[in-house]
């Protein structure tokens, strides 16, 4: 499976309520062993949300702080983020990934390192 | 003890690949995931670079084409993306650290045909900079 | 007293190398036709570039990054991809008009026509990016460019009424007879000229290519804070030539020969000559900027090898695509399309596409991942992003403005 099979897919529940689209997805590295890098990256679960734009430039990193206006600008962007865990993914469609239960009680992804 | 967490897009996608050597090797497109056989999630087994991987990204109908010109610059059938085993891989921070040099990797193919082909038959191509 | 020796080369290099092609016709034509009641944009532009320049210097030489690779880092390939084709289509703009801009200056020195020097100058500018080294190049270019100080003295002897023009200068009024759009045209026209996205990416990957280190963060910036700034009165200087002697006449300047006429009537075939070499400096120099920055921006995005910092042969793809950039480059002005139509489209998509190249810069800039303890402080901030909202506002207004003016005819 390719990572942009997953990026930008829809995430909907059983009564067709969606979620959003897929931004990003978080990865912990406490796989099986893999070469010379160790343990490998696992897959933890998707972050999801309405508007991609600006996803990738930082500002959910705890750390950026500037420039104000710029910051202040993507948090507003970003506040309705969800995060939606391995275990919840039911099945995983060609740019739609079915999840168990509703997507209203998706918890938020917290900061990013 | 927890392992290190990271977002694929944030910490992987579009970063620059840096070989043994400090050569810039390219730029990682996608991931490649893939199930181990005992189930659970997914695992990140490698890294995708070169145009047959950009096409995905990309999307739309430049991206089907740049996978089409991506394909037929590959000869034979092999029509997958040029692979970096996440085995080579030594370290992440701003750019991702490989362990081994350039024309091992797979995605050194274009790059080694410009050279041969194209500009490496220029006078003073091989010169050092002074 | 070495350090003080390159610190002096630094400055110097950056004066003599800040005006080309689009900086001559801009501040000339607009001199002609509105006097010095547009020069508060050569200021606004100047402090905008020394701002982003500074920050991508910084920039690269804390991270090692340069400007394209961040771009498609943070934006996201499809994003990045969009900027890339917009960034680079106006980098080779810029190219092909320097490349005319070469060409002409030659032709009046020789009196050849100057699409006959064009395959020359384009075989000399490939192979000056091929064979010499970065330092040397940019050095040689940029001391020989400083004869361009020849348009000042000229300035200086002819002992012009300064009060009347620092009173047009500080007094921004649409002369009698034109209209408001077109005095907006020509000042987003300027503008560009002032802060081209290449001399970013020029400048950033020149950072990595000179291998900048932290102990040279210093030295950046007097390079940049003192250098860019006189570059930037010596296009003034062309303005007050423009103002003093074409506009009185009604003349509108399409021709090289005219920005050189205030030179040559006060110096004399003398300074005439020294202006050439000038020209001639500006623009070669810019060529080569503007060919190796085609490169940069395509091999950052990619990835692959980029610079002159490895022998040719390692980096392959970065070398060909300079060179097609140079013979395409070539041949748009082979196609007879005049070099200053072509220059100042080349500065108006450029101010149209600022906030594309900027933002990013100003985004890495803050992250202390890459900066550590040199971030922005909240002063570059600030301006910055006032910059960046004007900068969005220029954008946006570009193109309607042309299409209003008529590309300001």
């Amino acid at each position: 499976m390719r990572l942009t099979e997953l990026l930008g897919a829809e995430v909907v529940d059983q009564t067709g309520g969606s979620a959003g689209r897929v931004h990003d997805v978080r990865l912990v590295q406490d796989g099986p062993l893999i070469g010379g890098f160790g343990a490998s990256l696992r897959l933890d679960g998707l972050i999801v949300g309405r508007r991609a734009v600006g996803a990738r430039l930082g500002y959910e990193r705890r750390k950026m702080k500037g420039p104000l206006p710029v910051r202040l600008l993507f948090g507003w962007l970003h506040h309705d983020g969800r995060y939606v865990e391995w275990e919840r993914i039911e099945r995983i469609e060609p740019d739609r990934i079915l999840i168990t239960g509703s997507v209203t009680d998706l918890p938020q992804p917290g900061p990013s390192t | 003890m927890a392992g290190r967490i990271l977002e694929a897009g944030l910490h992987l996608l579009d970063r620059q690949l840096i070989d043994k050597d400090g050569r810039l090797a390219g730029k990682v497109d996608d991931l490649e995931l893939e199930f181990p056989s005992g189930g659970g999630p997914p695992t990140v087994t490698a890294i995708l670079a070169g145009p047959g991987a950009l096409s995905r990204r990309i999307g739309g109908r430049f991206g089907a084409w740049l996978e089409a010109v991506a394909n037929r610059l590959r000869d034979g059938d092999d029509q997958h993306p040029a692979r970096v085993s996440f085995a080579v891989v030594k370290g992440i921070d701003s750019a991702i650290d490989l362990s081994v040099p350039k024309r091992e990797l797979e995605t050194n193919r274009l790059e080694a045909w410009t050279r041969d082909h194209l500009i490496g038959k220029l006078p003073g191509a091989g010169d050092a900079p002074d | 007293m070495k350090r003080l020796f390159s610190v002096a080369l630094g400055i110097l290099t950056a004066i003599g190398g800040f005006v080309d092609i689009g900086d001559i016709v801009a501040n000339s034509e607009t001199g002609a036709r509105f006097g010095m009641s547009l020069a508060w944009v050569v200021v606004v532009g100047v402090i905008g570039i020394c701002l982003f320049a500074e920050m991508a210097g910084r920039v690269a030489t804390v991270s090692g990054r340069a400007v394209f690779d961040l771009v498609r880092e943070r934006l996201g390939a499809r994003v990045a991809l969009v900027n890339l084709v917009a960034s680079f289509f106006i980098t080779f703009l810029t190219l092909a008009a320097e490349i005319g801009g070469v060409a002409l200056a030659i032709e009046l020195a020789t009196s050849v026509n100057y699409l006959l020097w064009v395959p020359i100058v384009a075989f000399c500018v490939w192979l000056v990016i091929w064979r010499v080294k970065f330092e040397v190049m940019e050095n040689a270019f940029g001391l020989l460019g400083l004869t361009l100080v020849v348009a000042a003295v000229a300035l200086w002897r002819l002992g012009p009424d300064w009060g009347g023009l620092l009173h047009g200068a500080t007094h921004p009024v649409v002369p009698q007879g034109e209209g408001h759009p077109t005095w907006w045209f020509f000042a987003i026209a300027l503008l560009g000229a002032a802060m081209t996205p290449y001399e970013v990416f020029f400048f950033s990957s020149g950072a990595v290519e000179e291998g900048w280190s932290r102990a040279d963060l210093i030295t950046n910036r007097l390079n940049v804070y003192i250098g860019f700034p006189l570059g930037g009165l010596l296009s003034l200087v062309l303005m007050a030539g423009a103002t003093l002697f074409l506009e009185p006449r009604g003349i509108q300047p399409g021709h090289l020969s005219q920005v050189a006429l205030p030179t040559v009537l006060v110096l004399g075939k003398l300074g005439l000559a020294v202006l050439l070499i000038g020209f001639f400096a500006a623009t070669f120099g810019a060529a080569l900027e503007t060919g190796l920055s085609c490169g940069y921006s395509i091999a950052q995005y990619f990835g692959f090898q980029w610079g002159k910092f490895v022998r040719p042969a390692q980096a392959p793809r970065f070398h060909l695509v300079v060179l097609v950039s140079v013979l395409a480059g070539a041949g748009l002005i082979l196609t007879t399309l005049d070099p200053i139509t072509v220059t100042e489209y080349s500065i108006v998509l450029s101010a149209a596409a600022l906030p594309l190249t900027y933002f990013p810069i100003l985004v890495v800039a803050n992250d202390p991942d890459y900066m550590g303890d040199k971030v922005n402080s909240r002063f570059t901030n600030a301006l910055g992003s006032l910059y960046l909202l004007v900068l969005v506002v220029v954008a946006v207004a570009t193109i309607p403005l042309m299409v209003l003016t008529k590309a300001g005819s």
